[in-house]
């Protein structure tokens, strides 16, 4: 047994923010009093130390024997300093303290000035040591009936220094003699001091919040040591729902945070896309569209049937809004995506999330189940992404923060396509006897086999050889950058601080005329205005500039479209000289006249999306006693965004065969459209707290209530044919289609949460709440909904616990969440519009094609989840672990009914959908020296969801949610998983006529594979396991990590592959090239002969011609040849820092010195879809999700993150 | 101090506890959508709708043999006798979705209106002529419950036979037409006649006229008392009262459309058409078609290459694919690919903002010409119909354009060589006109190629064709999809969903 303790607490935390400490510290601080000495209603001055420790976040140093048997009183007015509760508690026991550091108190017997302590000392501990008599009774860490006294000799003095795990000094670590009370502290540059009488000694290492450390002393008189944070830390505070903090033991859920350092060092433009393969259960995918492309996050799955699945952001409490102005073509369930007007414009103009600078976070806190979240209420049943943004200082005064960060994208490039024959059609190519003058083959390459010294005819007078085109991807695009300057000023003092930081972000994508630019200005602060009174706030100001998002997963417009399709020997630089025709507009090179020119795109295509945006909160809180408070906090986010684009360039040859005249004489033909929008979400809301403890049992209750109301405009005129030839303009067009969309919606909500303790082991958490939601009609707009949960720490409650294990805690939990996002606004009545052109000098009238519903009710998603959290072998294993059920019901469905209706669907109440699912955080410490650290981190989910009803339960009942933009859909099937691929796949023979043939494919009589007569799923899109291996080695301060992450189990119809075969540029359209009846120019079209069955379940004989075999994925939408595993391992990150804060003198102005550099996307290490990255990419809409199109080449980015601080 | 926040609080709560739903009923009406509307803006919307679809060039102008594409994939349909579901569904979603649940719309919101009868009448007719070519394109439909999502809650309607659903167009035009004009306001924001009751009454009895000449072979006598009644109440006989929807650049011309963006290049004007006009001396065909000499690409198809000389139009032979096509045109004189036939002119019949005629002066005296010669009425003379029928659609050319106008002296010459072959051959000929007055109304020119056998077309040559002869289009997938019971029960009753199952007035 110990006899002495030195306790340190965490840390920093901002006691005006921080409500959990009037829950619980609070609650363990102020017993009731009663009146003056009764032995039984007292508390032992130890525990009440502890529990001062730990309110104040200090530590206290004292000699276990003084404090022994000590009862002590103390009043529930409230103690603003350790001071006061320290001269409140200590005022009739004869003990005395004394400030000895920052947040570091000493207790001892006499008068302090005999105690001898430095008043300024950097170096506390060892003075204290040092100066230690049993006369003067020094409180600190002396064994007086083991030790010699101060005279005798010491044997040996060890020295070294204490790092974290950046590598910079490590101030205030607890430095003690193994099985003695010998000790010290560190001082602020993590140097300590220590004399030692043993040379085989051990020394122990130990901070709250970090893994405790052993070295022996084997005759050293330095010893350096890395402290490594202790994830599972028993008082890990967490953010829970509504900003509440809590004990993580305390919670029956599972959650996951995530430090500022994972988001800032190793970034991405898009914050959140860094985090990819971090947690358990969170699924990221970076889209594939542009730096300023969206982020789809998916948390245990998807459970909504039409698509709405995005999880809620909230940044200090308050939620912004994320809107996803992402491409999604050929989404059908109108999921209130929002896309461009009009074709030949699908770009990603990014999501809500991109306007935030990762340097301003200072933490993130995912909330994954509906327990979780069940007080945000509806828009979390999809789980919270909460953030926390730096609003004060670390130390005292000013500090200034610089970071910089640099990084380089290479365009990956994973074709491999065939180079053996040609451009051309029907083994004809542009130099072949009898070939056009302007041959338009340009994205076919089933022209003759490629010979040395054979001569291609394009462009109707330009003769090049007929050589293989290799690598034109890497030729076309550059290599992108993105460059990132932030500066961060904070201040800090007792009542409050404040932190201010301004940031440029300059990003030049890889297509070569697409760049971002993003400034952002932040400001956080918190203030006590009186004892009682604080308040603090944020604002965040941002200003993006999104230039030529690319276009991507289209026909028209589409770089990668016509890139990835091109004919495999026409030369780039014979495109872009020959990009005009004679009439100014695109020259024709391929008959597929929506596959544009590239570099004709480059040119033509132009788009600007420009937002500001401003979003923060102010919040005021009284403490009306220690135990009851009150909070209003209002928020607000406001956005406006300015977009116009170019959907079809004049002379485009898709819309008049490269004319630059439309038919309507005078006017230059195109079409180019114009948006503003504004957009403003606030909420307000109050939040009243209460804690109390009694005897064994703590109570926390809070009761609540918020308001929100969200307005979104949209002014937008398209136009089309221009008077002025290249004049984009809205007044430059001739016919005008003017809209104007305003949408309004509001959820009011009333709250409570309460939790009881049983000796901190045993937590029962409960939540009710109920909304009312705007969308729907008043019947039903109503709705009440509970979660419980129950955290039970059961190592503590053993008589005596195994030694491997430090600790485990059970958790369980059960939630319901009612939400309305599937309804749009207005969904209850018949609105009829005016067109915005008349027709004949009349107006004319319209109203839509969905029946609307005025009796929807609420969906509710109703979550169960058990979990498991284990500390073993010294923390050198930890485990967490969850399962998890979520049944969502209600859901609206937009049924598709007969259009013999006039309509085509209308929403309904009945679908029913269900996640199962485990993940798991395994952290272990394989190997732990001095020197040397091995920290291995594995996060990993396995999720499956199952529909379970529609319109019925009736298995194979289905609806289509979404369709792809070359062939196939996306359906919900009952009784499949969600998100099915379906489309048409080859009719194989069933084995009636002869048994042999049973699952052979068939043939027609022209010798093209046959399809299947229906629609066949072929599996669902969604990967079942998501994750990744985090491997941190830290040698001397050398800190290098790696994370492989993986997502496997899905499926993807590969659009990419669909036209790579089509036009064959697939290796396995070489079967069959040659051997086929030359035509009359002599050109040998190919003969391929099916391995299969005819009609009648013979041998196939009949030879197709290779180009029409293979373009049967079009012609016949038979799409099974491009359907792929959609799985992956990647090596995602490389991140190896070093902090050289060390080398700084303590006086130097320089605080702290870390560079890190950084790869990220590095390697490709297994995956089964030939010719593109599975990730290259997909659609922001769950309703066509897995419907791969050509997107922008992914990137390996390289560079690095340089931080100094001042 | 305390107090002050202990109210504060209080009022706080109190606030959010009383007010939890006011204001939400106005939250959630929509300020930029209108609970109601005029009813005579929404039957606007149902006339523009009436027009034809630009998909009629992928099977009804293909299936005449007057407009095809050599291009497979998308465009495939006719030109190949192929079933292609994404074009056999154009009719169906272009009515359905509109014209029926428009009219629908106003139907149900004027029925009991004295006030509104003469709209509650023309909405009806409008119905009955998005009726006539639904039923005539796919067979049985949804024709009671049709369009009635909304209003009756209707989501999966049953569907009548094509015997049921003509039975009732012919009841409905005749009350319809008989009432207009009985009272209520002229419905002057009408943007087909301006809500002339005269000009409305003979659009309903030419919609009669055609639904009776529809029946002859299949019941004559309710043919012959239909065509009857539609005489007595008066039909177009005029161009001047012909029903058209006049295009505009921003409704535009469906066909006009797709003519002149991204399949500019992909439709040419059909042999068998060409060839009939040219043996014919027709001087409609240099008010038709253009012909780009030589060109070997789209962008070759320019004014400077082009004629509009009748002798040199050479039409796409039918079923050739791109390749036979390239070979073939390059036998053309002056050379060339596929891109060197004769197409419809872009800048003069096929605008964007060309007029689609529904009904005309043409097509009416054609039919009333054949139902003198059978006897379905009395009077007149057939060949003063039949000859009349083609001038109306000589002189309709120049409202397409004023460079497709044809000469009077011209057309008089082509009328007196028609006619001087007449007698013997009247059914022919009849036919053979109302075939070229149908130009550019596929669902109409195909409907009488069926109902009358003329002209005499030679079935498509494609080797990989589907069916001989296209006589019906298959049904939309979403309707075996989400519609199965009912309209496999119509498949049951009709026979199959293919494309050569005849109809039931085809016999």
């Amino acid at each position: 047994m110990k006899k002495y303790y030195l306790l340190f607490g965490m840390l920093l935390l901002m006691h005006s923010q921080v409500i959990s400490q009037q829950t619980e510290v609070y609650a363990a601080l102020h017993k009731p009093v009663k009146v003056m000495p009764q032995e039984k209603d007292s508390s032992p001055l130890k525990q009440v130390l502890t529990e001062v420790e730990r309110s104040f976040q200090v530590s206290i140093a004292y000699k276990d024997e003084w404090i022994e048997n000590k009862q002590v009183y103390f009043s529930s007015s409230a103690f603003k300093a350790p001071e006061q509760a320290l001269d409140s508690l200590l005022k009739d026991t004869g003990l005395y303290y004394e400030k000895a550091g920052e947040k570091f108190y000493v207790i001892y017997k006499k008068n302090k000035k005999a105690a001898g302590v430095p008043q300024s000392s950097a170096v506390v501990m060892p003075s204290l040591f040092l100066a230690a008599t049993e006369d003067l009774a020094t409180p600190f860490a002396v064994n007086f009936t083991q030790l010699p006294t101060i005279e005798a000799p010491l044997a040996v003095t060890v020295s070294g220094t204490v790092k974290d795990e950046s590598g910079g000094g490590f101030p205030g670590v607890n430095v003690v003699v193994k099985g003695t009370a010998t000790g010290t502290t560190t001082d602020t540059n993590g140097n300590y001091s220590l004399s030692v009488e043993n040379e085989s000694a051990v020394l122990v290492f130990s901070f709250v919040g970090y893994k405790t450390e052993e070295a022996s002393i084997s005759g050293r008189t330095v010893i350096d040591i890395t402290m490594t944070p202790d994830v599972q830390s028993l008082d890990e505070i967490v953010v829970t729902a509504l900003g509440i903090e809590r004990s993580a033991r305390s919670l029956g859920y599972a959650t996951s945070k995530v430090n500022s350092e994972q988001l800032s060092v190793n970034r991405t433009t898009n914050v959140m896309n860094a985090l990819q393969g971090k947690i358990a259960g969170v699924n990221i995918s970076s889209l594939g569209t542009g730096p300023a492309g969206t982020s789809k996050i998916r948390i245990r799955g998807q459970s909504s049937i039409t698509g709405q699945n995005n999880p809620l952001i909230v940044i200090n409490g308050v939620p912004i809004d994320n809107t996803n102005f992402g491409t999604n073509q050929g989404n059908t369930a109108g999921d209130n995506s929002i896309a461009n007007r009009g074709g030949g414009a699908s770009t990603d103009g990014g999501d809500g999330l991109s306007s935030i600078n990762p340097d301003d976070i200072e933490s993130m806190q995912v909330l994954k189940g509906a327990t979780a979240a069940a007080l945000y209420g509806s828009r979390a049943k999809d789980g919270v992404i909460m953030i926390t943004t730096k609003s004060r200082g670390t130390s005292s005064g000013i500090g200034v923060t610089y970071n910089m960060n640099y990084t380089n994208e290479t365009p990956l490039d994973f074709t491999d396509y065939q180079y053996e024959f040609g451009q051309g059609e029907y083994g004809a190519g542009p130099a072949t006897p009898g070939a056009l003058p302007n041959p338009t083959s340009g994205q076919w390459s089933f022209g003759p086999r490629i010979e040395p010294g054979m001569n291609q005819l394009l462009f109707q007078n330009v003769t090049v050889p007929y050589e293989a085109q290799k690598g034109i991807l890497n030729k076309f695009y550059r290599n992108g950058q993105n460059f990132t300057n932030s500066i961060s000023i904070s201040a800090n003092s007792d009542k409050g601080g404040l932190n201010i930081s301004f940031a440029n972000l300059d990003s030049k994508g890889i297509t070569p005329n697409n760049t971002y630019k993003r400034q952002t200005v932040n400001l956080g602060f918190g203030y006590d205005l009186s004892d009682k009174l604080s308040v603090k706030g944020n604002i965040n100001y941002s200003h993006e500039y999104n230039k030529n998002p690319p276009v991507v997963s289209d026909q028209d417009n589409s770089i990668p479209t016509s890139l990835y399709a091109m004919a495999n020997t026409m030369p780039l630089n014979v495109l872009e000289e020959n990009m005009y025709n004679p009439g100014g507009g695109e020259y024709l090179y391929s008959r597929f006249t929506n596959r544009t020119n590239p570099y004709w795109v480059l040119a033509q295509v132009k788009q600007n999306i420009r937002r500001d945006r401003i979003f923060g909160n102010f919040s005021a809180k009284y403490d009306f006693t220690k135990w009851l408070s009150a909070q209003v906090r209002i928020g607000q986010d406001f956005w406006t965004r300015d977009q116009d684009y170019i959907n079809l360039p004049t002379g485009k040859a898709s819309i008049s065969s490269g004319s630059i005249l439309s038919a309507v004489p005078g006017f230059y033909n195109g079409l180019y459209t114009q948006d503003a929008r504004r957009f403003r979400e606030t909420n307000v809301d109050f939040l009243i707290t209460a804690a109390q403890t009694f005897n064994d049992f703590g109570v926390n209750v809070a009761v609540g209530g918020n308001q929100m109301r969200r307005r979104s405009e949209l002014n937008s005129v398209q136009v089309t044919d221009f008077v002025v030839l290249d004049l984009y303009t809205v007044q430059n067009g001739r016919a005008k289609d003017p809209l104007y969309d305003l949408r309004e919606r509001g959820v009011n909500s009333l709250y409570a949460t309460a939790e009881v303790n049983y000796k901190e082991l045993l937590y029962l958490n409960a939540t009710i709440r109920n909304d009312w939601f705007s969308t729907l009609s008043p019947d039903n707009w109503s709705i009440l909904y509970p979660s419980v949960s129950l955290s039970y720490v059961f190592t503590e409650s053993f008589g005596t616990k195994p030694d491997w294990l430090e600790f485990g805690k059970f958790r369980a939990a059960y939630a319901s969440v009612g939400s309305d996002t599937d309804v749009p606004e207005y969904a209850n009545v018949l609105f009829y519009g005016v067109n915005g052109n008349q027709f004949a000098g009349q107006a004319v009238g319209n109203f839509g094609a969905v029946v609307p519903n005025a009796n929807l009710r609420p969906m509710t998603v109703e979550e169960t989840e058990l979990g498991l959290d284990l500390r073993m072998f010294e923390s050198r294993v930890n485990l967490d672990v969850a399962v998890y059920r979520k049944l969502t019901t209600d859901q609206i469905v937009n049924a598709q009914i007969s259009d013999g209706s006039g309509f085509t669907t209308t929403r309904i109440n009945s679908g029913k959908s269900e996640n199962k699912g485990i993940e798991m955080m395994v952290n272990v410490l394989p190997v732990k020296t001095d020197n040397f650290q091995w920290d291995f981190t594995f996060a990993g989910a396995y999720n499956t969801t199952e529909v379970l009803s529609l319109l019925t339960e009736n298995p194979g009942e289905n609806i289509t949610v979404g369709s792809h933009v070359f062939n196939g859909f996306v359906q919900q099937i009952v009784g499949e998983e969600m998100g099915q691929i379906v489309g048409y796949g080859y009719l194989r023979d069933d084995g009636s006529k002869n048994a042999d043939n049973l699952g052979k494919i068939v043939f027609g009589a022209n010798g093209l594979p046959q399809r299947t007569a229906a629609l066949i799923p072929f599996g669902s899109a969604l990967p079942k396991w998501t994750g990744g291996f985090t491997n941190t080695f830290n040698f001397k301060g050398l800190i290098a990590s790696f994370l492989i992450d993986f997502k496997l189990g899905g499926k993807v119809l590969s659009g990419t592959n669909f036209n790579a075969y089509r036009h064959g540029l697939s290796k396995e359209t070489l079967v069959g090239r040659e051997g086929g009846l030359l035509d009359a120019n002599g050109a040998d079209p190919g003969a391929v002969i099916g391995d299969g069955v005819n009609a009648n379940s013979e041998v196939n004989t009949v030879a197709a011609k290779a180009e029409d075999y293979y373009s049967v994925v079009r012609g016949s939408q038979l799409v099974e040849p491009v359907i792929y595993n959609a799985g992956y391992w990647k090596l995602r990150q490389i991140t190896i820092g070093y902090d050289f804060t060390k080398f700084f003198k303590p006086t130097s102005p320089i605080k702290g010195v870390k560079l890190d550099f950084v790869a990220n996307n590095v390697l490709m290490l297994k995956k089964w879809v030939p010719n593109i990255d599975p990730e290259s990419f997909s659609y922001t809409s769950d309703n066509v999700v897995g419907l791969e199109s050509p997107g922008v080449p992914t990137t390996r980015s390289l560079g690095f993150n340089l931080n100094v601080k001042f | 101090m305390k107090k002050i926040y202990n109210i504060w609080l209080l009022a706080l709560v109190f606030v959010f506890t009383v007010s939890c739903d006011s204001g939400f009923e106005e939250l959630n009406t929509s300020k930029t959508g209108a609970i109601t509307l005029d009813p005579a803006l929404i039957l606007n919307n149902a006339v523009i709708f009436s027009s034809i679809p630009a998909g009629s060039l992928n099977y009804e102008l293909g299936i005449v043999q007057q407009v095809i594409s050599p291009n497979t994939g998308v465009l495939e349909g006719a030109n190949f006798n192929k079933n292609n579901s994404g074009n056999t569904v154009a009719n169906w979603v272009n009515y359905f979705q509109n014209t029926v649940k428009y009219a629908n719309d106003v139907i149900v919101r004027t029925e009991e209106d004295p006030e509104r009868a003469n709209l509650y009448n023309m909405a009806r007719i409008i119905r009955a002529n998005a009726f006539i070519i639904l039923t005539d394109t796919y067979g049985s439909v949804p024709y009671d419950e049709g369009g009635k999502g909304y209003t009756d809650q209707i989501f999966f309607p049953t569907y009548q036979t094509q015997e049921a659903i003509y039975t009732d167009i012919i009841q409905v035009l005749q009350a319809a037409t008989s009432a207009l004009g009985a009272g209520g306001k002229i419905e002057t924001a009408d943007v087909l006649y301006a809500g002339n009751i005269d000009k409305w009454k003979k659009f309903g009895n030419s919609l009669l006229l055609r639904a009776g000449m529809r029946l002859g072979q299949v019941n004559e006598t309710a043919a012959k008392a239909a065509v009857a009644a539609a005489l007595s109440g008066g039909v177009i006989l005029a161009n001047a009262d012909n029903a058209s929807i006049k295009h505009d650049a921003n409704y535009v011309n469906g066909v006009g459309n797709t003519l002149n963006g991204t399949e500019a290049a992909n439709f040419y004007l059909a042999a068998p058409f060409v060839n009939a006009l040219k043996t014919n001396s027709d001087p409609r065909l240099p008010a038709i078609a253009i012909r780009f000499v030589g060109a070997t690409s789209g962008p070759a198809q320019v004014a400077g290459v082009a004629t509009k000389v009748a002798a040199d139009q050479f039409g796409l032979p039918m079923g050739s694919t791109d390749a036979a096509a390239d070979a073939a045109g390059a036998t053309l004189p002056g050379g060339g690919s596929r891109y060197a036939f004769s197409q419809v002119d872009r800048t003069r019949m096929v605008k964007r903002t060309s007029p689609l005629f529904l009904v005309t002066a043409a097509q009416n005296n054609l039919l009333l010409a054949e139902a003198r010669f059978k006897n379905y009425i009395a009077t007149g003379d057939a060949q003063t119909y039949f000859s009349d029928g083609i001038k109306a659609h000589m002189d309709q050319m120049a409202s397409f354009d004023a460079n497709s106008a044809v000469a009077a002296a011209d057309r008089d010459t082509y009328v007196s060589s028609r006619t001087a072959t007449f007698a013997g051959n009247e059914l022919a000929q009849i036919n053979y006109e109302y075939w070229i007055a149908s130009f550019l109304n596929g669902p109409e020119a195909w409907a009488n190629f069926r109902r009358s056998g003329f002209p005499a077309l030679v079935e498509n040559p494609f080797a990989g064709k589907d069916v001989a002869f296209i006589t019906r289009l298959t049904y939309p997938p979403s309707e075996i999809l989400v519609n199965s019971v009912n309209v496999q029960a119509a498949i049951a009753e009709q026979g199959p969903d293919k494309l050569d199952t005849k109809l039931w007035w085809d016999k």
